[in-house]
């Protein structure tokens, strides 16, 4: 493997990198919301919109999209409430509809919570669970075991140009 | 970018920046034309009445393996228009990879370096220099009357050492081209800063 000098390296925007121990636990806090609220649906993406996990009963099948769209959602609300100095740490938004109320809250810097509840549940214990799960999401994804973030594919430059470019032919129609 | 080592899921987040009217969406409806279903989500589009941009498009494609890796590729591009600008800074946010799509029409030299050097502001927000994150140029609109050629696009910017190539988005020309040196680049730098790490420990 070659060895390159740090200087020429670019530092890549942190992202956020999940163990298969903390996947699991992650599931349970979700799954334990999804029964306590009790909830519809819920989504858990990472703030720049990649789908993390959903549970509960989906409106719709295109989750990935779905994902983009709650990250585009939280991100303008946190940029309005800067904007008009409202910021603060922890930011929900709460929509309310005939039928169901939706939450979308962030989970720490890294994380969204989509969640929908119907009309029965109370808004202020809905709001608590979700708080409190907002807060565990947080601490489980902050317990970064140190190699978790490492990607070592071994491969050279050349060989992942070649990789990629095979890929992306590959997935072209006829 | 995010990572699942449970699913084996590599997922990066490519933005295509740019003027107004410059191609962002173009490319975008390009790769989503020409991508087979299995591969790709849905593109998203959120657009005002005049079908103009108005948050963002995004697009997720999926590649096959590499190396027991899946990489998923989620394209978003900016709203062009100057008062969007607030916009274009959210998009940006968590980026691993920009295409800057510029306008090759000699009279759209100034609204490509006002767009680029947004950009660059954009960027510094987040703590991030322009050569702290991969770039690839795209100079797009080369079949028009006097388009100007990467090489003096890449003057005017001042970005000489930044990749570039030609393109004519809307016939689909140079659009995978720029999707594949954008995509390299990102999973190349993040394979190098692992050897970096490795070389140090």
């Amino acid at each position: 493997m070659t060895t390159i000098d740090p200087k020429e390296s670019i530092d890549l925007p942190s992202g956020v990198t999940l163990h298969p121990s903390q996947d699991e636990a992650i599931d349970r806090l979700l799954s334990d919301l999804l029964q306590r609220c009790p909830a519809r649906f819920l989504l858990l993406a990472e703030a720049s919109g990649q789908l993390l996990s959903v549970l509960g009963k989906r409106s719709t099948n295109d989750l990935v999209a779905l994902s983009s769209l709650i990250a585009g959602d939280l991100a303008a609300s946190q940029e309005i409430a800067r904007l008009t100095e409202q910021a603060q740490n922890y930011h929900l938004i709460l929509r309310e509809a005939p039928e169901t109320n939706t939450f979308i809250a962030e989970a720490g810097v890294h994380l969204v919570l989509f969640v929908q509840v119907n009309k029965e549940v109370p808004l202020g214990w809905a709001r608590m669970l979700i708080h409190e799960t907002s807060c565990q999401l947080a601490e489980i994804l902050s317990a970064q075991p140190e190699d978790v973030g490492k990607l070592d594919l071994g491969l050279s430059e050349e060989k992942i140009n070649s990789l990629v470019g095979d890929g992306l032919d590959s997935i072209l129609k006829g | 970018m995010h990572i699942n080592w449970h699913l084996r899921e590599l997922n990066l987040k490519i933005v295509y920046y740019g003027p107004a009217l410059s191609g962002k969406t173009t490319n975008l409806e390009q790769i989503y034309a020409r991508v087979d279903a299995s591969h790709r989500s849905d593109l998203v589009s959120l657009k005002t009445h005049e079908d103009r941009t108005l948050f963002f498009d995004f697009l997720q494609l999926e590649l096959g393996r590499i190396n027991n890796l899946t990489p998923k590729i989620h394209l978003y591009t900016v709203p062009g228009q100057s008062y969007y600008e607030a916009s274009r800074r959210l998009v940006l946010r968590g980026a691993d990879g920009v295409v800057f799509v510029a306008d090759s029409s000699p009279e759209k030299a100034n609204a490509n370096i006002v767009a680029w050097r947004d950009m660059e502001t954009h960027l510094a927000s987040f703590d991030l220099a322009i050569d702290q994150i991969p770039v690839v140029l795209q100079c797009n609109k080369q079949d028009i009357y006097g388009a100007l050629p990467p090489a003096q696009i890449r003057q005017f910017l001042h970005v000489v050492q930044v990749p570039s190539l030609p393109a004519i988005a809307n016939a689909g020309e140079g659009v995978f081209d720029t999707l594949k040196m954008i995509t390299s680049s990102v999973i190349t730098q993040l394979q190098r800063q692992t050897t970096v790490v490795q070389g140090e420990a």
